[in-house]
């Protein structure tokens, strides 16, 4: 029975679950000429794939897969969209660093109560504030077309147990609230979160209130 | 004259002889700033090797023997990978021992 359970796909199934999953939370723009790749698997509600490309620091080019199941109907999206990422303004300070980024994108968006494929128009923006041991963000992204609108709001305060360098192994607590409007989600999903980074490699992992898991992971290089 | 060309030359092969380039850097906080900063650094052809030091606020470089990067093309690198630069400077030490100290001073 054990050995049965070890095959290749069992094996590899919570890794591709975290592959499957993205950090909205991530910084859009991670570095100039870098490649971002993302994904985020969240408590069911959500589940999102994206791949970005920065020819410069503040802007970055790409696509992502997007699927909202709503826990509170049957109502559920797929939403594949062509972004643009910019960074507005940083600030660099001495030991901090924050930043407002904003994006806009199209897509083609299927859902399970309207018929066939509708033009997905995307806008959204990021507010983050970080330094080695404190975190703040909050994402705010909006998917409309003419049989919906769907937003995904999220905050999420982090804090790191010590002050890590560029070689360690960074980790965070982090407390996240997110909000879905356009009834994919009845209230306020709070979950707890650790979240992992070395070099250009980033894995968080956490529960929410309701016990859901949400899985992310994210590579730069 | 001779002077001004004396000095011209000294400070020239000061520059040439630094072991390692020393730049404070606001805005370094995570380990992708780091990651971004070092690939830029390391696309000039006469780059030999690079550390970041978050604590520190630190990127430090050395050049290939015989070679430099001038402060104006570091500036604009970094400038140009989104974080400001507050000062650059030339050290005798070399970038092992750089690296080393920052090790130690982490412990």
């Amino acid at each position: 029975m054990f050995l049965k359970f070890q095959t290749p796909w069992r094996l590899a199934a919570p890794l591709l679950l975290c592959v499957l999953s993205v950090p909205a939370m991530a910084k859009p723009i991670a570095f100039a000429e870098g490649t971002t790749i993302m994904a985020e698997y969240g408590a069911g509600t959500m589940e999102q794939v994206q791949a970005f490309y920065a020819p410069t620091y503040w802007l970055s080019l790409g696509a992502g897969d997007l699927h909202l199941d709503s826990d509170a109907s049957s109502r559920t999206r797929d939403i594949r969209y062509l972004r643009a990422n910019y960074l507005i303004h940083r600030w660099n300070l001495d030991d901090a660093q924050a930043n407002i980024f904003a994006w806009g994108g199209l897509g083609t968006a299927s859902g399970s109560d309207f018929h066939g494929s509708r033009l997905d128009r995307e806008a959204g923006f990021q507010a983050d504030y970080e330094t080695r041991r404190v975190y703040a963000s909050w994402v705010s992204d909006l998917h409309e077309s003419s049989a919906f609108s769907d937003r995904v709001d999220t905050l999420q305060l982090g804090f790191a147990p010590y002050a890590h360098d560029y070689q360690d192994l960074a980790t965070w607590f982090v407390l996240q609230a997110r909000d879905y409007s356009g009834g994919i989600h009845h209230g306020v999903e709070y979950a707890a979160l650790i979240r992992l980074f070395k070099g250009g490699t980033w894995v968080e992992a956490g529960v929410t209130r309701s016990g859901k898991p949400q899985l992310m992971m994210m590579f730069n290089f | 004259m001779k002077q001004f060309v004396l000095v011209a030359l000294f400070a020239l092969s000061t520059c040439a002889q630094a072991a390692t380039i020393e730049m404070d850097v606001n805005g370094l906080v995570c380990a992708f700033c780091a990651q971004g900063i070092e690939k830029k650094l390391r696309a000039f052809p006469a780059t030999a090797d690079v550390v970041v030091s978050l604590e520190k606020k630190l990127v430090a470089l050395s050049t290939k023997d015989g070679q430099d990067i001038p402060d104006d093309e570091l500036r604009a690198a970094l400038t140009k990978a989104g974080y400001t630069v507050k000062a650059i400077r030339r050290e005798d030490e070399s970038i092992d021992a750089v690296r080393q100290r920052l090790k130690a001073a982490a412990k």
